[in-house]
């Protein structure tokens, strides 16, 4: 029993918590909790807790006898909702074959085997999301679309507004649970919130995210909204991406950054965006992993579909944000494919992987783009060497899946899984009769 | 000197022991030694030395070197102390000559009276003042200049070496004592480095306490005269008069300059010379962590990141010099966690992984000289003593010393390791470090070797005392004792454990069931408590087996331990042990034959298929004892043997019966060639497939020789056995069923109808006699594949079938005739038979694109349908995305197209027809190469999976003792069960997309 142990379990009995949930994150990152007994914890700890991993999505078939979930100590939060009495605390577990060797179906390895391949290189992944989501009136309804909870526009402040008192409300719970917020506000679209989270390395990020996300449903339900992280609910208003700013530190040192240079951004830094250019296709389907993101990419507005690069170009998949002089240490690259709905740990890991790829292979880095992506002609874009990021799910599993990057960082257990999992949604969808068809049709044909 | 006078002291050089006693007379024939040599005495004490020649010279220099050399002269004539401790000093180590020719006067510290053992505190004191600092101060600081207070330590450190070293070489110390007090000199001049320090730093140093923690050797007083003296920094802030702390950044940072000038002190080279270096790399973090931690974070460390051995290292923590409070509440606060390691959830993977690291230290050949990571070195022992020390530790606080031989001997106190085992290593590792001592006090430099040179094997020899003999003698006496080291895993791990259940008549101390049931989980063993009952019933009684076990299982417990199945293994030795233990060539193979047990125990511990072959035939086990025997018997063996001991058998299910033994005798000699890495998968696929040949091919001249018993009369027909499948491809696992295809040929002039009851008749009893139920395992000769499949006749005319292909084949038929080769009966025949199907199999036009597509039409449909239910496609060996099937197609389909004009293609082998095909440019280099890696790794997993089981398995195991079995059996480290996984994947993931590439379109 070391300390943090020891920590939890004193702090159990102090805070008179009565469940601890043990959280982990499915392949498609959907969160997933077993509750224990503080009395049971001492065990989890040394041994982790059993469970049936075929009742997980993605989890099954790497062997037949139970997985085991062991709690990380140093995750221990106790859950600040005020609905829950006596208290509940939470852990992130980490997901153990019976012999206690990491699980190749847990996403949350498949992030720190790649983070540790980065650091075999010296680097350090620092990642820092821009999470939008929408707030709306009541539970979703089949077939009814969802009603945003406000009319209002970028940065609004509507007085009195729903969005704000439950931004004010589910910040201070972040913030009690120990997740720095950097900035919120209104979004374009109605009903559309974004929190950025406070920069931190890339696996605190992807289980605060896994937090983030749960503790927005939780405030939406207290206060009897919905919030929804759909990346395209509504037809008419831009999606929810999750841009996300990422830099590699070597040391104290950001690696991204050299004086001088244009943008101030260093040979690691280019081939890192380089990377990120030439794997765009292949890594996708992992960032915009629903047959509705692609909703949102190809919707135009500040959504990228085009592969291509520009110094603060919000049209561009990769924005170089403006330089801040001294502050060498803030210079990061943003990434503004992903959407709300991704597996951080997984979205994460690809992205890393194929930054990397580029830093080992010394990619060059074409010129970035200084238009508007989207105000091109199709012939320009072609004539610029500007190419689509995968229209629909069906494209992004067919680049995908002739990728060793992909298959090499996810590994090949969750590699498999996911694009099966992944043709059979798209199989699903392209069998209904939409909306959209009906509306169009069915008067006239 | 007269020419006679000098020839006669040269003799009397020579006599005395000098190897050059011209030179050394040459240098005796000066006006100061002359009178010297005439005194028997001196000269006996010379001659006495570990090198006389290099003593002369030595006394010659340091006399030289004297202002007034009289008063040694004299001294040494009077003070037998001084020249015998002197004397020692010259003759084995150059180096401190040095120091005493440049220091003159020097001498005096070893005369009467100066030869008293020094305490530690004593050290202390005498390195401190020689820096100038003041012993009694709280935290003394060197005086004056740096560079000037940097060499006098050194000289302070040489002239306090130089008392040990007379007083070792000399004999009155213990090598221990030595150890000692070379860690007590360390301990002070870390001690005096220090204080260079502060009076480096200057004021800021009053801003930190610092604590120096000697790790390893010096940690457990076991020092050597070289090497490097392994630290920890701990620093706090100060507190100040008024009760506050000092700001803990500015103390850490001060407390980080003093360290690295106490490193700095120790280690430069200055006209002084250097004294050692001092590493602190066993800090947290290693080399990339912070050189000085604050005791919380040096805890923290401990508590979240450290690995096992780590808690290995820190078991020797010892606070040397600096705060002493700081340092001891250091050792506090971290010593427990040491005893805590072997909770650790990992700590048996991890123990697994340090003792390989221990046995497979340096296999190079230089290894065989080293004194320290050689096989049967020093570390071999302090290495297991401080694991048994982590493993009882945890519960025994009486086995928990810092110093490797207390450590040893309070183990044997108490019952963890016998008591003649202990002493035995206890003489090993102190002649060990003797021998080490000397080695690193002649230059004083950091080696480990052994020297192969005869001239310093005999000073290293007569240094240890050995007079008559000295380089045989130290060869023989190091062979002995590191034979005895060597065998150290058998002696403190596993012969204890025997103790425990063996009621053996002695006074010892037992290991507890409780340590031992611990140490068996150390181990490996999971199921402790059975280990125990067997270890008893193979152990209890006084019979001769019992006896001869005894010494056997200590050693085979490791070897099963180092197996994925240590329990089973142990379980299958019983069981073998019973069935065979009266036998006498039994146990004496395994006792007199080490490569035997060895083997024996890898087998019986991997592989549920071999054992259950040995369960049927325990003889087997004679194989392992030749490495011959390893090597699969040929075809044409295997026929002649047969054919031989057939002859004697009139009774044809006895004459079936022995060729069926003699091919389980041949698949536990393949089945043991694979399991130990001899066989490469085409080897084994190939052994596999002669076995099944020739048995197949005695059981058709039994079946011919009774039919024709019982008809009267000869076969009215010839017949021939044509292989099909993986059997005519050369590719037969160990549970494949033998396709075949059966033709005969009326003789000139018989009766169509007579010939074919024959041949029926002969292929009927054929397989009858194969079906026989008997132990032995099943060949199943499969005749399905034949024209129009089981509603066809089982044998058909060459003329029949050439008049069912002329009409009826198909493409699929086509397909299954590329394996088609005879294996038995008439050769002349089957030659025919291959001239029939040649033109279908490889059809000079190639394929239509009618038949393409219907091929690919079937490959599809086999894939969905074969699959059994609930199978993962992607773990499946045979139907699985680039799996078996998938290549074998793939390349089938190339033969059918291609055959014709690329006569490489025409083969029944799948990887000899993939290499032709990348020959031709069928597909690229790179494309075949992903295919035969695929299907090698398909091959693989498939056979391990049964000889790991003993079942036959097409799918990669899921159950994960299975999965780790078969990941062991196929080379991978243990815990690799899921990296094994991850590369199958992977191999047929590739092999999947060229078969998308190359088969499909």
């Amino acid at each position: 029993m070391d300390k943090q142990q020891e920590f939890v379990l004193r702090t159990l009995e102090e805070r008179e918590i009565r469940f601890v949930r043990l959280w982990f994150t499915d392949v498609l990152g959907y969160l997933k909790s077993v509750a224990v007994a503080p009395a049971e914890l001492e065990g989890a700890f040394d041994e982790g807790i059993g469970f049936d991993g075929s009742a997980i999505e993605g989890f099954a078939r790497v062997y037949e006898s139970d997985m085991l979930a062991k709690p990380d100590p140093s995750s221990f939060q106790i859950l600040p909702w005020r609905s829950e009495s006596p208290g509940t605390a939470r852990m992130f577990c980490d997901i153990l074959m019976p012999d206690g060797t990491p699980s190749y179906a847990d996403p949350r390895q498949v992030l720190k085997r790649t983070l540790a391949k980065a650091a075999e290189r010296g680097f350090a992944f620092y990642t820092h999301p821009e999470i939008e989501f929408f707030l709306f009136s009541g539970a979703p309804t089949q077939g009814q679309p969802p009603v945003p909870v406000d009319q209002g526009g970028y940065f609004d402040h509507i007085a009195h507004g729903t969005g704000h008192d439950f931004r004010r409300e589910a910040i201070t719970m972040l913030e009690s649970m120990g997740i720095s917020v950097e900035f919120s506000h209104h979004e374009g679209a109605p009903g559309q919130q974004e929190i950025d989270l406070r920069y931190a390395d890339a696996l605190s990020t992807a289980d605060n995210i896994m937090t983030f996300r749960h503790v927005m449903k939780q405030v939406a339900l207290s206060q009897g909204v919905y919030a929804s992280f759909m990346p395209k609910p509504l037809t008419d208003h831009p999606g929810s991406g999750m841009h996300t700013h990422l830099s590699l530190f070597e040391g104290e040192r950001n690696a991204f950054y050299e004086a001088g240079a244009k943008y101030q951004l260093s040979k690691v830094a280019r081939s890192f965006i380089a990377g990120l250019l030439n794997h765009a296709g292949e890594i996708t389907a992992v960032t915009n992993q629903w047959v509705n993101s692609y909703k949102r990419l190809s919707g135009g507005g500040e959504a990228p579909a085009y592969v291509s690069w520009g110094h603060n170009n919000r049209s561009a998949l990769v924005r170089v944000p403006m330089y801040k002089p001294a502050k060498g240490q803030s210079t990061r690259v943003e990434l503004r494919s992903p959407d709300s709905a991704c597996n951080p740990y997984l979205a994460f890991a690809v992205i890393l992987a194929a930054g990397l790829k580029g830093i080992e292979e010394g990619y060059d880095l074409p010129d970035g783009a200084e238009d508007d992506v989207w105000s091109l002609t199709d012939g320009e874009r072609q004539a610029m060497g500007l190419a689509p990021l995968p229209a629909s799910l069906s494209e992004a599993i067919r680049a995908m899946e002739s990728s060793e990057l992909v298959a090499e960082t996810l590994g090949e257990h969750v590699f498999d899984f996911f694009l099966r999992n992944k043709r059979a949604e798209w199989a699903d969808y392209r069998r209904q009769v939409t909306a959209f068809e009906l509306d169009r049709y069915l008067s006239v044909l | 000197m007269t020419l006679g006078a000098g020839r006669a002291a040269s003799a009397r050089l020579a006599r005395a022991g000098f190897t050059e006693p011209e030179r050394a007379a040459a240098a005796l024939d000066t006006p100061l030694l002359a009178p010297l040599m005439a005194d028997d005495e001196v000269m006996g004490a010379l001659a006495a030395t570990a090198d006389p020649d290099d003593a002369l010279q030595g006394l010659r220099r340091v006399i030289a070197a004297e202002q007034t050399p009289e008063g040694l002269v004299a001294a040494l004539r009077e003070d037998h102390l001084l020249r015998d401790g002197l004397f020692a000093v010259l003759g084995a180590s150059p180096a401190l000559a040095e120091h005493l020719v440049r220091y003159p006067g020097r001498w005096r510290l070893l005369a009467a009276g100066a030869g008293v053992r020094p305490t530690a505190h004593g050290l202390r004191q005498t390195v401190l003042r020689a820096v100038g600092a003041d012993p009694a101060g709280a935290a003394p600081v060197a005086a004056g200049a740096v560079p000037a207070a940097v060499d006098a330590l050194r000289v302070a450190y040489r002239d306090a070496l130089l008392g040990l070293a007379a007083r070792d070489v000399g004999g009155a110390l213990e090598v221990a004592d030595v150890a000692a007090e070379l860690a007590d000199l360390a301990a002070a001049t870390l001690e005096g480095a220090l204080a260079i320090a502060r009076a480096e730093v200057g004021e800021a140093a009053a801003g930190c306490r610092l604590a120096v923690v000697a790790m390893g050797k010096c940690g457990g007083r076991e020092l050597n005269y070289m090497s490097d003296v392994d630290v920890v920094f701990v620093a706090e802030p100060a507190v100040h008069p008024d009760g506050s702390l000092a700001e803990e950044g500015a103390a850490l940072r001060t407390a980080t300059a003093m360290a690295v000038a106490l490193m700095r002190a120790c280690a430069v080279t200055t006209a002084a010379g250097t004294i050692w270096p001092v590493d602190a790399a066993l800090r947290p973090e290693g080399k990339a962590g912070p050189l000085v931690r604050t005791l919380a974070s040096h805890v923290a460390y401990y508590e979240r990141w450290a690995k096992t051995w780590e808690f290995q290292a820190l078991l020797k923590a010892r606070p040397v010099a600096g705060d002493m409070d700081l340092g001891l509440a250091y050792v506090a606060a971290v010593g427990p966690m040491v005893w805590r390691a072997a909770e650790r959830p990992d700590f048996v993977t991890d123990v697994q992984e340090m003792r390989r690291r221990v046995e497979q230290s340096l296999p190079a050949a230089e290894s065989r000289r080293e004194l320290k990571l050689g096989p049967g070195g020093l570390r071999d022992v302090e290495f297991a003593v401080q694991l048994l020390q982590l493993v009882h530790g945890r519960t025994d606080d009486k086995v928990r010393s810092q110093n490797t031989l207390e450590a040893l001997e309070a183990l044997s106190t108490y019952g963890y390791v016998g008591r003649a085992d202990a002493a035995e290593l206890d003489r090993a590792y102190r002649f060990l470090r003797s021998v080490e001592h000397r080695l690193q006090l002649y230059r004083l430099r950091r080696t480990h070797v052994m020297p192969d040179d005869p001239v310093e094997l005999r000073r290293l020899g007569r240094s240890l005392g050995m007079r008559k003999a000295p380089v045989e003698e130290l060869e023989t006496e190091w062979r002995r004792h590191a034979r005895e080291v060597r065998r150290l895993h058998e002696k403190l791990f596993y012969r204890p454990l025997l103790s425990s259940v063996a009621r053996l008549a002695s006074e010892e101390a037992r290991l507890t069931p409780d340590a031992a049931r611990s140490r068996l989980v150390a181990l490996g063993y999971e199921d402790p408590v059975g280990a125990l009952r067997h270890l008893e019933a193979l152990t209890e009684g006084v019979s001769r087996r019992a006896a001869i076990q005894r010494t056997l299982l200590p050693v085979l417990l490791g070897w099963f331990a180092d197996a994925p199945d240590p329990d089973g293994g142990l379980l299958a030795f019983r069981r073998l042990s019973d069935a065979l233990g009266t036998t006498p060539w039994y146990l004496r193979l395994l006792r007199d034959e080490g490569a035997v047990a060895q083997r024996l125990a890898v087998l019986l511990a991997s592989s549920r298929y071999a054992v259950d072959l040995l369960a049927r035939a325990p003889e087997a086990v004679r194989l392992l004892a030749d490495d011959e025997d390893l090597v699969p018997r040929s075809r044409s063996h295997l026929a002649g043997e047969l054919s031989t001991s057939l002859s004697r058998h009139e009774d044809a299910e006895s004459a079936v019966a022995l060729a069926r033994a003699v091919r389980r005798r041949e698949l536990f000699r393949v089945a043991t060639s694979d399991l130990l890495g001899v066989a490469s998968v085409e080897q084994v696929e190939e052994a596999l497939t002669d076995v099944a040949a020739a048995t197949i091919e005695a059981a058709l001249d039994v079946a011919t020789r009774a039919v024709e018993t019982t008809r009267g009369s000869a076969l009215p027909t010839r017949l021939a056995i044509v292989a099909m499948g993986r059997f005519g491809g050369h590719e037969l696992g160990y549970a494949s069923d033998a396709d075949v295809l059966f033709v005969h040929d009326p003789l000139p002039g018989a009766d169509d109808r007579d010939a074919s009851d024959a041949a029926h008749a002969v292929v009927g009893e054929l397989r009858r006699l194969l079906a026989v139920p008997s132990p032995d395992p099943p060949l199943v000769v499969d005749a399905n594949l034949r024209p129009e499949g089981r509603q066809g006749p089982l044998v058909r005319t060459i003329a029949s079938y050439a008049a069912y292909y002329e009409r009826w084949s198909h493409a699929w038929e086509s397909q299954a005739l590329l394996r088609a080769e005879p294996v038995a009966g008439d050769i002349e025949l089957g030659k025919q038979f291959v001239e029939l199907v040649d033109p279908l199999r490889y059809p000079a036009a190639g394929l239509d694109e009618a038949d393409v597509r219907e091929i690919r039409r079937i490959k599809a449909r086999v894939e969905a349908e074969r699959l059994p239910r609930g199978a993962d496609p992607a773990l499946h060996t045979k139907l699985g995305p680039g799996g078996l099937a998938d290549v074998e197609w793939t390349v089938q389909l190339l033969q059918l197209r291609h055959g014709a004009g690329v006569p490489g293609l025409r083969t029944t082998r799948t990887l000899l027809a993939l290499g032709a095909a990348a020959e031709a440019g069928l597909l690229e280099a790179a494309q075949a190469d992903v295919l035969a890696h695929a299907w090698r790794t398909a091959s693989r997993v498939r056979n391990a999976v049964l000889l790991v089981s003993g079942r036959p398995g097409d799918s990669v195991p899921t159950d994960l003792r299975e999965m780790s079995g078969v990941a062991r059996v196929l080379g991978y480290p243990p815990g690799a069960a899921g990296v094994m996984v991850e590369d199958y994947r992977r191999a047929t993931r590739r092999g999947r997309a060229v078969v998308d590439g190359v088969f499909y379109r």
